[in-house]
């Protein structure tokens, strides 16, 4: 029994060793890409320059080719980087960013790491998105086919009744009852009054729906100065509308974003390689990585140097939802205060990739969903003075009689001046 | 005749098809009454008249300049003062490495302001360091996402975990390396209920004692005042 157990220890005792040693292999072979990630991707990848230079061949370079001298700079790059004139031109270089300390790397750890940079295979020239062909127009519009439909019927009923009235007339004939003489159909009155109602409904519909239509510019849809995707960024990459569009909470405007917005991600996204394909409204597909390209014209930016965003210019964004001056519409106080969803009068804004006037804006639309709107009063700041005045009047802390305009915000500036 | 008169309707029916097909509407429409419909006034984002109006202060040609921006020296109503620092030149790390002294006004705050930095955090945070502030948001996903650039992880790693307060506002206020800056967004109470957020999850995070650097405890609630504590961290004397 004694034996068995000094035994089972010695047998358990080295396949716990056995595991150990399979652990550690196995680590130290991960470790220079999770070492990587956690301490140096911040600042470097292994293809491509970003804060830092890009890694890939780094110990062909400079003093680098000593492992010694690698070790010693991350530990210490200040220090190093005092008596060597390579380090010198490349924090010139990189628009004197130091590098980070890492004395707790061991040399092992290092030598993980370039290991792992040896294993990455170079940038490769992006290969052009596998074509998913999708069909843009699947479902048609039904309207075509009624129309062409009623003009095939009414053509065939004309005809039936051409041929109707010659087959009359022939056996009137044959009878021999010398009908009179029969009227071509363009001097027949009820041809003549039957077309005219039609031309009569047909033209009072486009000039109704036309008149109605006038100032509206519903499923506006114009050409931007840059094929910016709301669905490759609002939708694919998830940024919260509010991250652009941040002002639509305290202000009348939903502010269109200035380029230091775009450039906070873009000053690292330079290039596209996204699942979505960017077509336009045409049909047409863009080159994402162009149109990056051209934000950074706009930017003054060139991909690789620090930007001077003194030198940007405004992108001339086209404004796509107008109203009319007569009108005032302010978003903090939807978004805000009535806590809509900007989906409820933009629509679809995360599947589009290019936005167009969801809604017509026209008054009844205002009104419809004022009518059905809920107004939300719970744990809502801009509604609390209507209930305090409900408590208090409640209660008679509050004499009715001496409630001024003023108190219920009658002095804001704002109520006049907007 | 009966010929003609198809042929007449069937062009009709081609025009109709013809001019009925474009879907695509590039052009906002006419209007009833251009003076009802343009304002007079300034209007945020209407194009102003070249011909009257010029953003060129310099070279005004007798144009009336006008380019919609506050007076430089311009201060918000109800603005915070507290963070005056401007930002370092390139290559330069003196106001970076000063806005460690920088305390946060915003002592103690509520669960309503960590609510709300929760919120603000979310919005203009986490598509890179993540909603949980692990570093991996949706931009990153771990090396597969667009962006280029690990961001940091907030929780976790003791770099962000130490830095002081006032050194997370100025990287806010103007951005580091990779990050932009995020002034225009944030206001300044905003950026410090964001911090607050951020340093109460860091203390929610903090009972497994973090590694190596820091032995402190960083219980104190919400972090506030666990800047003046903890500066020699790695990080600190490292970058830059």
């Amino acid at each position: 029994m004694n034996h068995h157990s000094r035994l089972g220890k010695h047998i358990g005792s080295v396949v716990i060793l056995f595991f150990l040693f399979i652990v550690g292999f196995k680590a130290n072979a991960q470790n220079g890409q999770s070492l990587f990630a956690a301490n140096c991707a911040s600042c470097h990848q292994v293809n491509k320059r970003l804060v830092g230079p890009a890694l890939a061949g780094v110990e062909e370079r400079g003093p680098w080719t000593d492992r010694k001298a690698l070790h010693a700079w991350i530990h210490n790059p200040a220090g190093f980087m005092k008596t060597d004139p390579y380090t010198q031109g490349l924090f010139k270089e990189y628009g004197g960013v130091m590098m980070t300390a890492f004395p707790g790397l061991s040399e092992k750890d290092i030598d993980a790491i370039l290991d792992y940079i040896k294993s990455v295979p170079a940038a490769t020239a992006p290969v052009p998105g596998a074509a998913t062909a999708t069909n843009p127009e699947a479902s048609g519009d039904n309207t075509l086919l009624f129309g062409i439909l009623t003009l095939i019927l009414a053509i065939v009923s004309f005809v039936l009744l051409q041929v109707n009235s010659n087959l009359k007339r022939l056996a009137d004939d044959k009878e021999g009852v010398g009908g009179t003489e029969p009227l071509p159909f363009w001097r027949n009155k009820a041809y003549i009054a039957f077309v005219a109602v039609i031309l009569f409904l047909i033209s009072g519909y486009f000039t109704v729906s036309g008149a109605i239509g006038l100032g509206r510019s519903q499923k506006y849809e114009p050409v931007q100065p840059i094929f910016y995707s709301h669905k490759v960024h609002a939708g694919t990459n998830q940024i919260s509308c509010l991250y652009c569009h941040g002002n639509t909470e305290v202000g009348k405007q939903a502010n269109i974003p200035s380029v230091n917005i775009c450039m906070n991600c873009h000053m690292g996204i330079n290039e596209y390689k996204g699942p979505d394909k960017l077509v336009d409204g045409d049909g047409k597909e863009h080159d994402g990585t162009a149109e990056i390209q051209k934000l950074y014209q706009y930017a003054g930016f060139e991909y690789g140097k620090l930007w001077d965003a003194s030198k940007a210019q405004p992108i001339p964004w086209v404004r796509i939802h107008n109203l009319p001056d007569h009108v005032y519409f302010n978003h903090s106080q939807h978004v805000k205060v009535g806590k809509v969803q900007c989906q409820s009068c933009h629509g679809e804004i995360q599947n589009m990739n290019e936005v167009y006037q969801f809604a017509d804006l026209s008054m009844g639309w205002c009104i419809n969903c004022h009518r059905n709107t809920q107004v939300q009063f719970k744990d809502n700041g801009f509604y609390s003075i209507y209930e305090q005045y409900h408590e208090k009047i409640k209660n008679g802390t509050l004499d009715t009689t001496n409630i001024t305009v003023e108190k219920i915000g009658g002095t804001e500036c704002q109520k006049c001046h907007y | 005749m009966m010929k003609k008169l198809s042929i007449i309707l069937f062009s009709i029916a081609g025009v109709a098809v013809a001019t009925g097909c474009s879907d695509i509407r590039r052009e906002p429409g006419l209007i009833y009454m251009p003076d009802m419909a343009y304002s007079r006034a300034y209007e945020t984002y209407v194009v102003r008249d070249t011909n009257y109006f010029t953003m060129d202060s310099a070279n005004p040609h007798g144009k009336i300049f006008y380019n919609a921006r506050p007076v430089a020296g311009t201060i918000m109503r109800g603005e915070d003062l507290t963070f005056t620092l401007p930002k370092d030149k390139a290559g330069d790390s003196t106001y970076y490495v000063a806005s460690k002294q920088i305390q946060n006004p915003l002592t103690n705050p509520g669960a309503a302001d960590l609510k709300e930095g929760e919120r603000l955090y979310l919005i203009n945070c986490a598509i890179c360091h993540g909603s949980k502030l692990d570093g991996n948001g949706p931009l990153y996903k771990g090396g597969q996402g667009p962006f280029p650039s690990a961001p940091k992880n907030l929780v976790s790693d003791p770099y962000t975990v130490n830095m002081p307060p006032g050194q997370m506002y100025y990287s806010i206020t103007y951005g580091k390396n990779l990050m932009g800056p995020y002034g225009s967004q944030l206001d300044h109470h905003q950026r410090w209920m964001v911090i607050n957020y951020i340093k109460s999850k860091q203390a929610a995070n903090a009972p497994k004692p973090a590694s190596t650097s820091n032995t402190e405890p960083a219980n104190a609630d919400a972090g506030a005042n666990a800047n003046t504590s903890s500066t020699t961290s790695a990080g600190t004397s490292a970058t830059k």
